[in-house]
């Protein structure tokens, strides 16, 4: 005891051998124990690898989103908001730039689908670099007076299925039709917001959606310093208590709402998964085949005392466990970044005609290596405390004999 | 109620450990009423086959309940981004009525528990197993408060509002706050200060001395006159901020995890002073026990005062 050095007390190579070579000889039954456990631990590691990229993805618009939208409510919906309350607003300190946005949903009968229409002017500052950049490009009043239009990609590729090609008729919302050239295709920085994007000139998109010229969808408002967005908003909603103010905070909030709540719901359903597993491995470890008992048998009479048994056991749960756990994650960091998640991605995107192909973004986070650590090796381990322990108090000349 | 991944993680496991608990219980309830090492009876000799398995089942209960802790910390942390007002864990800790009594018990816990292995490492050495009736009436008495664990935890994670505001860190630990955390700021610095460090030369008086018990007792103060000029003194330091006072902020990324580091080093230094007054052990072994606690102690007590030491070296002012 007393040559024993402190690490060897506690890890005992010799048990830690005998635990390997223990799980190499039971190959079958170990190695479809491991198979199913790779496997749970992939699917959860996917799982939160795909929320988290994809929140990552959000989180980087984010920034790009206004700090500030203010929306009018009339009986619960959106309604349109006067113009002139961009000046007001301007009127506050630490406001540096108050814009009030043009835009809606256009709904494509024919394909089922919703565009997005954005108007832009020439000579107004633009609330995000990527309309600035397109206002630069194009001239959206180009020859024969007939009005133009900025497209993404998805967009494009829509309306050439149903043969507009070079020009879209929008319907007007009094029944008429509106005919807009497609001007170009543009890839914004993020293909997520650009997707399903159509930019035009203010005027146009008041045409086709029937907006007054004193009116607008809504005001977006920039700060200067991040830290004030708070007291600006609560200062915007004391003038005009009958709006909706959204801060890009409150925008943050609820994306990690959501998708808490979608990584909780597929959550809620493993654990069924995980019971029934921890069923199969507590079925698995209490079988004792004869050859196993005789094993025991003879470990407890060459000496070995409950104690180095359960050790043993534990050994060999452990490692299973956890070289289960390093596998399941290697196989979700391929799965997920190098072949990007074929079919689990679309539970969390969602299924649309215009849905945006992107690149999940590698984010590594240490703490869903916990969470995922924590939801399985534990689990396993406690499924062979109770069968380890009935099998490390077998009498040695009972099994023997 | 708040429902993200890493709070059902945390239910999950607080209902795998409960049932686990509740087996070792039934276990320790017959071994506590029915032990006789010396009877030959068919009973004892099937209680000591189950001895093993309820100690098996604690040693499990605690080795994931350590890291746990860690995670439930990094859990507050997190949830505390979607909660309005909250910057850092204590923010929740605050937002609902039982944070606090669930965190002290938390800790409390993990001090019992830990001692019912070094109980149970003394016991399995000595052949005649002396502590064995000790340790499991310790685990009856360790249940109930683990089972008041668990339910606490549920009920605060149930009872968290998302849309209610909370308090930031920044108001609940400032002298202006009306809780009883405010009145450690009315004590004085040098009054503080001078307690905390007569604490630390108490506890290596009594080393010299070997009176276990006055060790022990030296240590249990130590965790309290550390805890509060932490957040009272050292606090400010190691956010070079007078203001800020928070003892969970520092367990964020932008102070390098420190917090983690400076409540590992209490944690052992005071467990195993504590450990090494209450356990029945052999002098030597109590030795080693005196020398970790003043080696650790001695080590956060370094730790704490290298910042004020630096902050005053950079900047030339005391805060």
């Amino acid at each position: 005891m007393k040559n024993k050095t402190w690490l060897q007390s506690v890890l005992n190579i010799y048990l830690i051998e005998y635990a390997l070579s223990a799980i190499l000889r039971q190959k079958y039954k170990n190695f479809f124990i491991l198979s199913i456990f790779t496997f749970l631990t992939f699917l959860l590691a996917s799982v939160f690898f795909i929320t988290n990229s994809i929140k990552y993805e959000l989180e980087s618009t984010l920034e790009a989103l206004p700090q500030i939208i203010v929306q009018k409510i009339k009986a619960g919906r959106q309604d349109d908001m006067d113009v002139s309350a961009v000046d007001e607003i301007l009127s506050i300190a630490g406001v540096s730039d108050a814009v009030a946005r043009v835009w809606g949903y256009y709904y494509f009968q024919n394909a089922g689908v919703n565009f997005t229409l954005v108007g832009v002017d020439e000579y107004e500052n633009q609330y995000k670099n990527s309309l600035e950049k397109i206002v630069q490009k194009f001239d959206f009043n180009n020859e024969e007076n007939i009005p133009s239009m900025i497209v993404g990609q998805g967009v494009k590729e829509n309306m050439s299925r149903n043969y507009y090609k070079q020009y879209f008729n929008f319907i007007k919302s009094e029944g008429t039709l509106k005919k807009v050239n497609i001007a170009g295709v543009f890839d914004a920085d993020t293909q997520l917001e650009s997707n399903d994007m159509i930019v035009m000139s203010k005027d146009e998109v008041r045409e086709i959606f029937d907006i007054q010229q004193t009116k607008a969808t809504d005001i977006v408002v920039k700060v200067v310093n991040p830290e004030e967005i708070n007291t600006i908003a609560s200062k915007i909603r004391l003038m005009y208590p009958e709006c909706r103010v959204i801060t890009n905070q409150d925008l943050q909030v609820s994306y990690q709402n959501i998708f808490d709540y979608k990584s909780g719901i597929f959550l809620a359903l493993f654990i069924v998964c995980l019971f029934t597993f921890f069923m199969i491995v507590y079925d698995k470890a209490s079988g004792l085949s004869s050859e196993e008992k005789r094993e025991i048998g003879i470990l407890k009479a060459i000496g070995w005392r409950v104690d180095d048994v359960l050790k043993e056991k534990f050994y060999e749960s452990f490692i299973l466990s956890f070289f289960a756990y390093v596998l399941g994650i290697g196989f979700a960091f391929a799965f997920v970044y190098i072949f990007q998640a074929p079919l689990l991605r679309n539970v969390f995107i969602g299924y649309s005609e215009l849905k945006t192909s992107f690149e999940l973004p590698f984010v590594f986070d240490t703490q869903t290596l916990f969470l995922v650590f924590f939801l399985s090796v534990p689990i396993y381990v406690a499924a062979t405390i109770l069968p380890s322990w009935k099998v490390a108090t077998l009498e040695a000349d009972e099994v023997i004999r | 109620m708040i429902l993200t991944p890493e709070v059902l993680t945390l239910c999950i496991l607080n209902i795998l450990f409960a049932f686990f608990a509740i087996i070792a219980f039934v276990l320790s309830v017959k071994i506590f009423l029915q032990w006789d090492l010396n009877a030959t009876t068919q009973k004892q000799y099937l209680l000591e086959k189950q001895s093993f398995l309820a100690a098996t089942i604690i040693k499990y209960i605690f080795a994931i309940k350590v890291p746990l802790f860690l995670f439930f910390i990094f859990t507050l942390d997190k949830i505390s981004h979607v909660l309005t007002g909250a910057m850092c864990a204590a923010g929740v800790v605050d937002a609902t009525q039982y944070g606090t009594y669930l965190l002290i018990l938390k800790v409390i816990n993990l001090y019992i528990f830990a001692y019912w292995l070094m109980l149970h490492r003394a016991d399995m050495q000595d052949e005649n197993q002396p502590y064995t009736k000790r340790k499991f009436g310790l685990f009856i008495a360790a249940f109930f408060l683990f089972i008041a664990e668990v339910v606490l935890e549920g009920i605060m994670f149930s009872a968290i509002d998302v849309d209610k505001m909370v308090s930031c860190c920044g108001s609940l630990y400032s002298s202006s706050a009306t809780s009883y955390v405010s009145n450690i700021f009315r004590i004085d610095t040098e009054v503080l200060l001078f307690v905390f460090y007569g604490n630390f030369v108490l506890i290596g008086l009594f080393y010299l001395l070997k009176n276990k018990y006055l060790f022990a007792l030296s240590n249990l103060s130590f965790i309290v006159s550390g805890v509060i000029t932490l957040i009272a003194f050292f606090g400010m330091y190691i956010y070079q901020l007078p203001t800020h006072h928070c003892p969970f902020c520092f367990l964020q990324n932008d102070y390098y995890y420190v917090g983690y580091l400076i409540y590992f080093l209490l944690f052992i230094g005071t467990f195993s002073g504590i450990g090494a007054g209450l356990l029945p052990a052999s002098n030597t072994s109590r030795n080693i026990g005196y020398k970790i606690s003043l080696l650790f102690n001695g080590l956060y007590v370094l730790l704490l005062s290298l910042y004020p030491l630096f902050f005053y070296i950079k900047n030339g002012v005391w805060l």
